[in-house]
């Protein structure tokens, strides 16, 4: 989902950039009051893994594949959409800069959809369903979730761009992210969170009792 | 560092070892859209010229190991990335 140059007029690409930093002042906020020295490591593993697992696309019917995001795994696992964002924010520019995946000047909305959206679907979908499936049904769907409405996002950004027309990107964008969702994000989410609980469990954000938040 | 870090890093790298051998090459689903509705008048042409890109090193041609090299150079250069980042904005200890 990583659009490239050229697909966003430059006036519109500002604009993504500008809640880009918005949000990125909050986020460097979040981390000097609330990101715990034990945590860095986690964050920088998840950064790392999510990089390379988002090099392997997976194929899907109609001859197109996808790959995971992993906005939605950092958020839950780290407690905090804020999280989300920084790691998928720092994968993004990686892959601007050194890959050409995702146009420099596109960099403003790639984060606005892979590390704001994402993030923050992908953190309270998890939190408002998990009292309702249970934990890791929770999971599934929030990821699910995380990957498929950036993707509708992206479609109607492209279509305020002139660029994809509206019903017909809101269907092709919709219905491959769909199916990408359930493997690429809703499987693959699930799995590393139950791997990283299974060895690691004090690693994993949990909500404190009866307090804030 | 510990275990954790170790292995996790270790799981990064062996994906990127498999991924230029197992990822499907076919378009990604924006690519894929794109090929069907685009506006014929917009271009994707790159802004900024980028040292390894679709993921391999220029100068090693098209092949899987090229491909293994240049993920494994962005695997750590992430990692590093990151945990710069985390350690200089983390909370202050009181």
């Amino acid at each position: 989902m990583h659009i490239p140059d050229g697909f966003i007029p430059l006036w519109q690409a500002v604009i993504y950039y500008i809640i880009a930093l918005i949000v990125g002042f909050y986020s460097i906020r979040w981390a000097r009051t609330s990101l715990d020295e034990r945590k860095v490591p986690l964050l920088a593993v998840l950064a790392a893994g999510i990089f390379a697992i988002q090099a392997m696309n997976i194929p899907i019917p109609w001859g197109t594949s996808g790959h995971m995001v992993g906005a939605a795994l950092v958020a839950i696992i780290i407690g905090s959409p804020f999280a989300g964002f920084l790691v998928l924010t720092t994968v993004l520019i990686i892959q601007a800069l050194f890959f050409g995946d995702g146009g420099v000047t596109a960099l403003g909305i790639n984060i606005f959809n892979m590390a704001i959206i994402s993030s923050w679907v992908g953190f309270y979908g998890f939190k408002w369903l998990k009292p309702v499936i249970n934990e890791v049904p929770a999971v599934f769907v929030a990821a699910w979730a995380s990957l498929f409405l950036a993707a509708i996002a992206c479609a109607i950004e492209l279509s305020l761009a002139g660029t994809f027309p509206l019903t017909l990107g809101l269907y092709f964008m919709g219905l491959y992210h769909a199916v990408i969702g359930v493997v690429g994000e809703g499987l693959i989410t699930t799995i590393a969170f139950l791997a990283i609980k299974g060895v690691r469990p004090d690693l994993i954000y949990r909500e404190e009792v009866g307090s804030h938040g | 560092m510990d275990k954790f870090v170790v292995g996790g890093l270790v799981v990064a790298i062996l994906i990127a070892i498999m991924a230029p051998y197992l990822a499907s090459s076919d378009p990604d689903g924006l690519e894929s859209a794109a090929e069907k509705i685009i506006n014929p008048e917009v271009s994707d042409e790159a802004v900024l010229e980028s040292p390894m890109p679709d993921y391999v090193i220029p100068s090693l041609g098209e092949d899987p190991i090229s491909g293994v090299v240049a993920i494994i150079i962005g695997v750590l250069v992430v990692f590093g990335l990151a945990y710069g980042l985390g350690y200089v904005l983390k909370k202050k200890e009181t």
